[in-house]
């Protein structure tokens, strides 16, 4: 018996410390995920609907038709504080994401060559900033052609949200644009508008980026938390179409608390 | 050469001391000697003496040979347009220092009437803002507001960039200038930023005489210059003859028609105010101020004499005198217009570099 007892001990010390320099040898970098869930409150947006079929706060139905928005400047964050940061090149070519409603793949955020470790926070920023504009000419998810840029005042819209809404009386009947964008080009001059928003989400969780392992953390885009937050409550019945940085402050304003995060996949 | 001269008697004294380091100095002579070949690459960005530093990103998008020839001839090709009917040099003219001539507000497709005067494309490297209101902050994006503006070329980029990699001509033009890969947005903003940073006005008489090469002004035009230095550098600035800021200079009273500056900035202390433009070939570039509403230096000098209008927003430097704007006799507005003809560049409205290449 005491035999056997050491045998086990003898064996399972081996496998533990086999297990152990397994781990050491293979800490390689992975993959994760951010994946951009965008919702109208509890239910999952859906484009184009033929219906109203959401609400905002003030009672006002309405549909969306096009939802896109910039991802930029990720860092995560590990539960020993450690941070990677997502490269971003001068000409735009990584570290820029556009999530597109109407494009399912767009809406993954597949970050790779995160060293292994256990994630628990992430920061994002909503938005291309002035030292990315300041580069010149960009290409991938900044290219121009891609309908996400000002001409009249050369930078990138951060966010568009373009819907229907029976009450919106504006230059279109009763559509709605927001495009959200503006970043500070002098900082000489305060009342210059800067809508760039960072955002830092906790999981709540850990997401353990290891051998085996491709962690997804599934952040949600509340478009109704776009129209009533601490930038201000909006109604469709006036200022709906709204295509510079001044006009847009309110909105920008509610985007921080319109992401959340809803739960993480170890995978 | 200056700098050769300089190193030369340094390094006699040195001489004088050890002869160890004449061996060096003697090195570095014969390195500098090499650097100087007898011809420059004509497709390699120079900054002027007399100019400021260039703010152009040159380390993303150095200038080539084929870059520079692939922006010309996108610069002079109407496919830009959406009907094929209008290039960038239809309202950038060589002969009038790549300006329009002939319209107050330039003309986009289907004669569509702009809303402002198209501005000279010359000395782009070394700007900080583009366009009278400045909207546009990087080279790279300024053809882009040509291209899509309605008034203007009323095309869609994605479209451009599709029609490019159809032509039979274009996709290799490319591939020359930026390696393998199709035509994409990026490179096509590349190669007429490339054709657009070397497009420099710096040699025109006085660039010659402030350089001391052998250039002689007037007694009118040296008069001229003195009362240029006096009454209009405060805006008109640097070699580059502007300051890049965005004034108001008294053309009216209210901006219902064109806010200008303000129409970016979003801010009241901006209306009324428009880039102060440089005033290299300003002889060939008439019409005047961004609406072209004055036909001659003349009516522009007597704008500044006599009809600059209070409004909130009106610079500061017209406040100065006894009444409104500038105090000039006509004597005076006499010579400094014959000081500004001497920033007319023939060598740059002649330079065979920016001319129509499909016009061989």
């Amino acid at each position: 018996m005491k035999k056997l007892f050491s045998i086990v001990t003898i064996f399972s010390l081996i496998l533990f410390s086999v297990s152990c320099s397994k781990d050491e040898v293979t800490p390689g970098p992975g993959t994760l995920t951010l994946h951009f869930d965008n919702v109208v409150g509890d239910a999952d947006l859906e484009l184009n609907t033929t219906n109203t079929p959401y609400t905002n706060s003030k009672g006002e139905v309405y549909k969306i038709t096009t939802l896109q928005y910039y991802v930029s400047s990720i860092t995560l964050k590990k539960s020993d504080g450690t941070v990677f940061t997502d490269e971003v090149k001068p000409d735009g070519s990584t570290g820029y994401y556009l999530i597109d409603e109407a494009d399912m793949e767009s809406q993954d955020v597949v970050l790779k060559n995160v060293p292994a470790g256990d994630y628990t926070e992430a920061t994002f920023t909503i938005g291309v900033d002035a030292n990315q504009v300041n580069q010149g000419a960009q290409t991938g998810p900044l290219d121009p052609a891609k309908k996400m840029f000002w001409s009249w005042n050369s930078g990138y819209i951060f966010m568009k949200v373009e819907g229907v809404s029976p009450v919106a009386t504006g230059m279109m009947g009763t559509a709605f644009q927001y495009h959200v964008g503006g970043y500070k080009e002098d900082a000489s001059n305060a009342s210059l508008v800067n809508n760039i928003k960072t955002i830092t989400l906790s999981f709540g969780d850990t997401a353990p980026v290891k051998a085996g392992h491709e962690p997804e953390v599934h952040l949600l885009y509340d478009i109704n938390k776009f129209f009533n937050g601490n930038g201000g409550e909006i109604s469709f019945t006036s200022n709906t179409m709204r295509h510079s940085p001044k006009s847009c402050v309110d909105v920008a304003g509610n985007i921080p608390a319109a992401f959340a995060v809803d739960h993480v996949h170890a995978n | 050469m200056g700098v050769n001269v300089h190193i030369d008697s340094r390094y006699f004294l040195f001489y004088m001391k050890a002869i160890v380091l004449l061996v060096c100095a003697a090195m570095v002579l014969s390195c500098s000697s090499e650097s100087v070949s007898p011809e420059r690459n004509p497709y390699e960005f120079q900054t002027p003496e007399n100019f400021p530093e260039a703010l152009y990103t040159f380390q993303n998008n150095p200038v080539t040979k084929e870059g520079f020839e692939l922006g010309r001839a996108l610069f002079y090709d109407p496919l830009l347009s959406r009907d094929s009917s209008i290039a960038c040099a239809n309202c950038h003219q060589q002969a009038v220092g790549f300006s329009d001539p002939i319209h107050t507000l330039s003309i986009g497709v289907n004669d569509r009437e702009g809303i402002r005067n198209a501005p000279a494309v010359q000395n782009m490297a070394f700007q900080r803002h583009f366009f009278w209101d400045g909207g546009v902050k990087h080279l790279d994006f300024v053809p882009i507001n040509a291209i899509t503006s309605e008034k203007e070329m009323d095309e869609k980029v994605a479209q451009v960039v599709m029609k490019l990699n159809r032509s039979k001509m274009y996709p290799e033009k490319f591939v020359k200038a930026f390696g393998d890969g199709e035509p994409t947005s990026q490179t096509m903003l590349y190669a007429l930023s490339q054709f657009m940073n070397m497009m420099a006005s710096s040699n025109s008489r006085y660039d010659k005489y402030v350089r001391q090469e052998g250039e002689v002004l007037t007694a009118d035009e040296l008069q001229g210059l003195t009362l240029f230095n006096a009454n209009c550098k405060s805006c008109h600035a640097t070699d580059l003859f502007s300051d890049g800021s965005f004034r108001n200079n008294g053309l009216d009273a209210s901006f219902d028609k064109d806010e200008g500056r303000a129409h970016i900035t979003e801010l009241a202390e901006d209306l009324g105010k428009f880039k102060v433009p440089s005033l290299r070939n300003a002889d060939l570039t008439a019409p005047y101020m961004h609406d072209g509403r004055f036909r001659t230096l003349k009516e522009v000098l007597d704008h500044y004499a006599e009809t600059v209008k209070p409004s909130e927003t009106l610079d500061p430097e017209l406040k100065k005198g006894p009444s409104l704007g500038i105090q000039m006799t006509e004597d005076e507005k006499a010579k400094i217009i014959a000081f500004i003809k001497t920033l007319t560049d023939k060598t740059f409205i002649q330079d065979k570099r920016f001319s129509n290449p499909f016009l061989k």
